[in-house]
């Protein structure tokens, strides 16, 4: 390197001599000339080249890159500038596929390549083999220009997230089956939802074009029938061996991707693009497979809370109905008939009191024997147990169903036979068999005891249908 | 599960919490509540099956678009039964 600064410093020397006006061609001034040497321009211009070919092989030259533009030939055009020269550039499609940020205005990089002239125009350029940004690495500028890219195209908004399915059919999982991932990810499902269906397509996770196989696999794994969410990701490593999360094909079949995706590489402190773009993203594979299956042991508890609702909510129900009855009882129409009504009224309410009683005992003692189960889950081997453990519970669970539901439908046959008496109790229905009510005057009293009146008083008869004003004639 | 009147878990696990809502707040008749209770039981019996009912199974998906089972070594480490 020394030795080629050298060389260039001599190279400036002889050929940057600033153009002093009439200053003659350089070259051939130190021969002596018998004769004028007139030069082609072609052949003026070869020398150059080959002059400058020659001794610029290869050089690193850093500038700030402008006008830089890719053309339809795929080739990447640019200037190369400092605040008192210009250099022209341009990468070949070929060179340019391996840089992983894209070459914009503005960047200052290292740009490795050698001289060449064009002769046809009397140019002369760096024809770059490759550029490396100064300021943040590659990669990290990388990162953030295809961050920016995608933000701005709407593909990390809110909105955009899918939910993930409460239970899922089958789980998709997008990894290498070679690394500690994979395991760590079974071996979770295996822990947390025994009976999970796990679909794996297998694919490279780093290395030249293992973006475009993740893609691949993203695309064919949600074409699997059931699988109605996926995991990509893969275990941790350097910023390189993740790289290909933060390509844009990666980020794109996750994008378009018709199911949910969970993301999960490297650890916790990883964060990639396919991160942004995923409908959730995990620290950790592992974190993924807990994610991907919580939802089973919250569905769990939040059905058995639904139920306890749906059993108290009942209750509730026949109890307010059975107030209804007692209230009922004591409606002035039956002002004379209220004693063995009231009972009636008392004896269903104190059913479904028992009833409620019974009921909730049973509620409690099951969710005892639930607490004293888990208690004893945590100290034993899980997996082992949990089987038996299930069957005992949905067994309970029947057995109580049953016995509500058998306690209900007396109660209801109860009330219906209630409902029945309280009809041939009703005074309307006696009234129906030809009895009838003798009021006083004002029909604030039914009378009772013929004391109650005297000779001419005027009293009132209630009939089945229609009243009588009636004068007391006599008193006996 | 044959019950076609119930989607899946999650149709099921929706209108559970409805219904249950509906019972609660509701001025319902005995044989509504009890139409209703009857429902719930049904579906909470649903979720519950659903929970417990698929068989643990670990598939590879081949380059050719094909499902085989996967090699015993990716899950022989598990920490269960067998």
């Amino acid at each position: 390197m020394p030795d080629l600064q050298a060389r260039m410093r001599e190279i400036a020397r002889r050929t940057q001599v600033p153009a002093p006006a009439p200053a003659q061609p350089s070259v051939r001034e130190d021969a002596p000339a018998p004769r004028r040497q007139v030069l082609s321009v072609s052949e003026l211009t070869a020398a150059i080249r080959d002059q400058l070919e020659g001794e610029f092989a290869s050089v690193l030259v850093e500038g700030e890159l402008s006008n830089a533009k890719v053309w339809n030939n795929g080739h990447l055009y640019f200037t190369l500038k400092d605040d008192r020269a210009q250099l022209r550039g341009i990468m070949f499609r070929t060179q340019l596929r391996y840089l992983k940020f894209k070459p914009a205005d503005g960047l200052r990089v290292i740009a490795r390549g050698r001289i060449s002239v064009y002769e046809a125009r009397g140019e002369y350029q760096i024809t770059c083999e490759y550029l490396e940004p100064q300021g943040h690495g590659a990669l990290q500028l990388a990162f953030e220009q295809l961050k920016k890219r995608l933000e701005a195209e709407g593909l990390f908004e809110e909105a955009r997230k899918r939910p993930l399915p409460a239970l899922p059919r089958k789980i998709g999982i997008v990894t290498s089956l070679d690394g500690a991932a994979i395991r760590d990810m079974l071996k979770v499902l295996a822990r947390r939802y025994h009976n999970a269906q796990v679909v794996i397509r297998s694919t490279r996770v780093q290395g030249e074009g293992s973006a475009l196989d993740i893609a691949q696999a993203i695309r064919a794994i949600a074409r699997v029938p059931d699988v109605d969410v996926l995991i990509v990701g893969r275990g941790g490593g350097s910023i390189e061996d993740l790289w290909a999360f933060n390509e844009e094909p990666v980020a794109r079949a996750i994008a378009e991707c018709p199911l949910p995706v969970i993301s999960a590489v490297g650890h916790e402190s990883d964060v990639t693009i396919a991160d942004f773009v995923a409908d959730r993203r995990a620290p950790t594979p592992s974190a993924a497979a807990e994610i991907v299956v919580a939802s089973r042991d919250e569905f769990s508890h939040r059905i058995e809370r639904m139920r306890d609702r749906l059993d108290a909510a009942v209750l509730g129900r026949i109890q307010a109905l059975s107030r209804r009855v007692h209230v009922a009882s004591s409606r002035p129409a039956l002002a004379g008939f209220p004693t063995r009504l009231a009972l009636r009224g008392r004896d269903v309410t104190d059913l479904t009191h028992r009833l409620r009683q019974t009921v909730r005992a049973r509620l409690t003692t099951r969710d005892r024997t639930l607490a004293g189960l888990r208690r004893r889950l945590d100290t034993f081997d899980l997996g082992r147990r949990l089987d038996a453990i299930r069957s005992g519970l949905t067994a309970a669970d029947t057995r109580l169903a049953t016995t509500i539901r058998r306690r209900q439908d007396r109660n209801e046959a109860r009330l219906r036979e209630y409902a029945g008496r309280l009809e041939t109790l009703s005074p309307l229905a006696v009234l129906g068999r030809g009895y009838a009510v003798a009021w006083n005057a004002d029909r604030t009293q039914a009378l009772r005891r013929a004391a109650d009146v005297k000779t001419g008083d005027r009293i009132r008869v209630t009939l089945a249908s229609g009243e009588l004003a009636c004068d007391v004639r006599g008193t006996e | 599960m044959a019950d076609t009147s119930i989607k899946d878990f999650e149709a099921a696990l929706v209108e559970l919490d409805s219904l249950v809502k509906k019972l609660e707040d509701g001025d319902l008749s005995l044989e509504q509540s009890l139409a209703l209770y009857e429902r719930g039981v049904q579906l909470s019996r649903f979720c519950h099956t659903r929970l417990e009912e698929a068989e643990r199974r670990i598939e590879i998906l081949t380059e050719r678009g094909e499902l085989k089972p996967a090699p015993s070594s990716l899950t022989a480490d598990d920490l269960d039964r067998r």
